[in-house]
């Protein structure tokens, strides 16, 4: 007489840890841009059709599907799009809250992501609210720059 | 062109159920379907399974976990994409007279893996992950747009959060969140599979049409409250059915958040600009059984809807019409939508 197959035992469960190490190329277009960080400059490149500046700097366009051709320096100064206020905690990350962005530079077609700093977030609420209305920001670079998107961060315009 | 039917369906939504392994779950939910379907595997035509590597947290996962899905010596399509995207390819499959039934599954284990950090992994490692960049912050970004540009938003949301039923007090369910983003406004973690079994001879469910579109990867070339892959895919579903959204008596829209699927209902025409949140909160024909608080975990949501779509025409008294929708990641970059007419 065979067994049941529904035997009951204590369910059995492993532990798992994926931690492989990639090596990432950036190419072309994006090397020029991360290095022209390292000088202080936020770098887009030119959709020859639809004239869009794209930022970061990119090799082709998408939309249009041809390769970009100028290379444009956008303004550091632009509008906080939108935002959001993070609170979760990664390694190797400055620790929440952090506020991290979208910011359309003048000249640009396209908006950026970095870190707004030098927000006072005791009150999230309030701190969040005061930047829902498109603020101007202005791109701020480190004292030591390393060709990273982290060179930069954008602090809020004091008000004219 | 043939038509299309729907025969049957399951979904399957748990939490650490130690009992059961992913295939078990899968397994389950698969037969359940093909048993609606009054039908068995071995009459299965064709298979088109969505799963991702990382939720699994195994490689290749779909060579581990396709035999559950009755795979078995059968013609087999594998997508790293939303669930109802793999409905679309196998309408495609019966649609286009190369098998008479096609069986769609998909599924993700939310309680096996890191769930934030695969969120964070999905972006991009020069230009993103730096920036801690996750599925829900994106999320937190389109809800500050819409708070700052449509004043229903923030006049409308916590009647909407409040339709979306009890919360779970399990805190390890819910995501960090990410302001303005609330807790009754995210999704709540949860082990889903889904499965739906399509055919050529007529069925209780016909699908209308179907519609895919895809936005580009960057989030800054994006319009984020704008969902103009949605707006598209929609619209070609829309299109293909010969009707208006404004004839849909059935909304099943997929998203992260409730400020997602307010966005949705404006991306396929329900609300208007604007008006989304305002539809969530005062509308039973979206969402009826909660949306994404009702449990989620990519890549099984769009076909979760398709399933909750057919679920109630089914059981509507009358022949009504609905529109089922699905998102990927990442951050809804792919969008898929399919108009379900019942009998």
């Amino acid at each position: 007489m065979g067994e049941s197959a529904a035997g009951k035992v204590p369910p059995l469960t492993i532990d798992g840890h994926w931690a492989f190490d990639y090596t990432y190329y950036a190419g072309d277009a994006a090397s020029r841009f991360f290095a022209e960080l390292a000088n202080r400059r936020i770098m887009g490149t030119r959709c020859p059709q639809c004239l869009r500046v794209l930022v970061p700097a990119r090799g082709f366009c998408d939309a249009c599907f041809v390769e970009t051709t100028d290379w444009v320096q956008v303004s550091p100064h632009g509008t906080l799009e939108t935002f959001t206020i993070l609170t979760t905690s990664f390694p190797g990350l400055p620790e929440p809250p952090l506020v991290v962005g979208y910011v359309m530079l003048a000249g640009a077609s396209s908006a950026v992501l970095n870190f707004v700093d030098g927000i006072d977030l005791t009150d999230p609420d309030a701190a969040g609210t005061a930047m829902l209305g498109r603020p101007p920001v202005t791109a701020r670079f480190k004292d030591v720059c390393e060709g990273r998107i982290t060179d930069f961060v954008f602090t809020l315009d004091e008000p004219a | 062109m043939r038509p299309v039917y729907l025969h049957g369906s399951a979904v399957s939504t748990t939490w650490r159920d130690a009992s059961r392994s992913l295939t078990d779950l899968i397994f389950e939910c698969v037969r359940t379907a093909l048993g609606t379907a009054g039908i068995s595997a071995a009459d299965v035509g064709a298979t088109v399974l969505a799963a991702h590597d990382l939720v699994d947290g195994r490689g290749l996962t779909s060579m581990v976990t396709a035999p559950a899905a009755a795979t078995y010596l059968k013609d087999e399509t594998r997508l790293g994409d939303d669930g109802a995207l793999a409905f679309v390819l196998g309408d495609a499959r019966v649609r286009s007279g190369s098998v008479d039934t096609c069986l769609v599954a998909a599924w993700g284990r939310a309680s096996e893996g890191p769930i934030d950090e695969i969120a964070h992994a999905l972006f991009d490692p020069f230009t993103a992950r730096p920036l801690a960049l996750t599925e829900i912050a994106v999320s937190g970004m389109r809800a500050a747009r819409c708070l700052g540009d449509f004043p229903g938003y923030g006049r409308w949301r916590g009647a909407a959060a409040a339709r979306r039923g009890v919360r779970p007090a399990d805190p390890s369910r819910v995501p960090a969140t990410a302001w303005p983003l609330r807790a009754g406004e995210l999704p709540v973690w949860a082990d889903v599979v889904a499965a739906v079994v399509l055919g050529s001879q007529p069925g209780p469910v016909r699908v209308g049409g179907v519609g895919m579109s895809t936005e580009p990867y960057e989030l800054g070339d994006r319009d984020l409250t704008g969902l103009t892959a949605l707006r598209t895919a929609s619209a070609q579903a829309l299109t293909d059915a010969g009707v208006d959204a404004a004839s849909i008596d059935v909304l099943e829209l997929d998203g992260l958040t409730l400020f997602d699927e307010a966005l949705a209902a404006e991306a396929v025409g329900a609300a208007a600009r604007g008006d989304g949140m305002s539809l969530l909160a005062n509308s039973p024909r979206v969402n009826a059984g909660g949306g994404s608080a009702a449990g989620y975990c990519a890549p099984a949501m769009g076909l979760v809807r398709v399933a909750r779509a057919a679920e109630r025409l089914r059981n509507a008294t009358t022949s009504q019409v609905g529109l089922a929708t699905g998102a990927s990641v990442v951050a809804a970059q792919v969008q898929a939508a399919v108009v379900l007419e019942g009998a």
